[in-house]
């Protein structure tokens, strides 16, 4: 039994390890990165990050992708550049890269609260719709019913013959 | 049939048409869609667009072009990276499931919508080629040897205009007859999950012989 705990909290232990140790192992190019380009980056996958909720919500963010895509081109230059030891051309570059993630950032935080904003309303709309729509085939039914059966009473019972 | 029968048909009717009318308001809480298979196309192909003509036999101090691209059907939109690596056959390997350890020489990234592609031109050329004859030294009287025991080395190349520095080589490949390098492509893919660049197990790539350098 405590070795078994053992072997548990062991486990538990190295599974909390992971997110902490993929990183490292995935940072296979161990280029040293400057700071300029790692905000970039940084400014850019956060832009990445909103441009996602965007869709996910419903917006069109074909747009943003594009100016995304130009801002990746970009960080990849300066990481070239960073290779080739040139840290005028890696800071230009890392700049431009932060600003474009900036203004696509802005717009899809612009673009993914109007969104949702109208995917309230409408998913509202489309819950009432569907209330109204259920209440209404339910009482037609019933009334439906009611109708039938006394249709039926009055007809096909009503032909029986009397037993005496 | 009975009264009792018509009920039960009368409340199955009214059952399912209530399905009908709540219908709308069900697909917005239940997802319908999924089980199509998530996956990355990944292509590289020749100056006319095709997969025929791949530049083969390099020259030094010419240039050559190629498209790599990328597909996304991952069901959202993708940030990608390409990794371009130059190197011989034991250090570039085409079939692994493993990036190789080589520094990337260029990168290019692109945010792709599902179902979208990103593509790019690239343009590669070698110079500063050189073959290291080894000098083979016998009761003190030096020959030369053969080219079979030569080794090929490049010191620069060339890619979508920016020159790298590199230190690769390669001996003289006895099977196929010529010394051969590799230039590889790596694609990479952010993990919205994990906040990191992962491998995405796709790598395609040119062999180049350089026998003629």
């Amino acid at each position: 039994m405590g070795s078994w705990l053992k072997f548990l909290v062991v486990s538990v232990f190295l599974f909390l390890l992971v997110p902490f140790a993929v990183p490292w192992v995935s940072a296979t190019n161990g280029d040293a990165v400057p700071l300029e380009v790692a905000e970039a980056e940084e400014a850019l996958v956060s832009a990445y990050d909103v441009v996602l909720e965007a869709e996910e919500s419903g917006a069109n963010v074909s747009g943003l992708l594009d100016k995304l895509t130009v801002g990746g081109e970009y960080l990849a230059e300066a990481y070239v550049w960073v290779r080739l030891g040139n840290s005028e051309n890696t800071n230009r570059l890392a700049g431009l890269c932060h600003d474009v993630a900036e203004d696509v950032q802005s717009d899809a935080v612009e673009l993914r609260d109007e969104t949702k904003g109208s995917w309230m309303s409408e998913t509202v709309v489309v819950m009432l719709g569907s209330v109204v729509g259920v209440i209404l085939v339910v009482g037609l039914c019933f009334v439906g019913w009611r109708v039938f059966r006394r249709h039926y009473r009055k007809t096909v019972l009503g032909l029986r013959p009397e037993v005496v | 049939m009975n009264l009792e029968d018509y009920r039960t048909l009368f409340m199955v009717v009214t059952l399912g048409l209530a399905l009908i009318a709540a219908s709308p308001a069900i697909a917005l809480v239940v997802s319908f869609g999924g089980g199509s298979e998530q996956f990355s196309e990944f292509w590289l192909l020749d100056s006319n667009h095709a997969a025929e003509d791949y530049p083969f036999n390099v020259s030094a101090g010419e240039m050559y072009s190629v498209f790599v691209g990328v597909g996304n059907h991952m069901s959202s939109p993708e940030y990608y990276k390409v990794y371009v690596k130059f190197g011989n056959s034991t250090q570039l390997d085409f079939n692994s499931s493993k990036a190789s350890s080589l520094s990337p020489l260029y990168e290019f990234q692109g945010f792709v919508g599902d179902g979208d592609f990103w593509e790019s031109p690239v343009t590669f050329g070698v110079q500063n080629v050189s073959l290291v004859d080894k000098v083979l030294s016998v009761d003190n009287v030096t020959t030369d040897a053969l080219i079979e025991d030569a080794v090929l080395s490049v010191d620069e190349v060339i890619i979508n205009g920016m020159i790298f520095p590199v230190d690769a080589h390669t001996n003289w490949d006895a099977e196929k007859g010529g010394f051969y390098f590799r230039l590889s492509f790596e694609l990479w893919r952010y993990d919205t999950v994990l906040k990191s660049f992962m491998f995405h197990n796709r790598i395609v790539g040119l062999r180049l012989n350089m026998t003629d350098s």
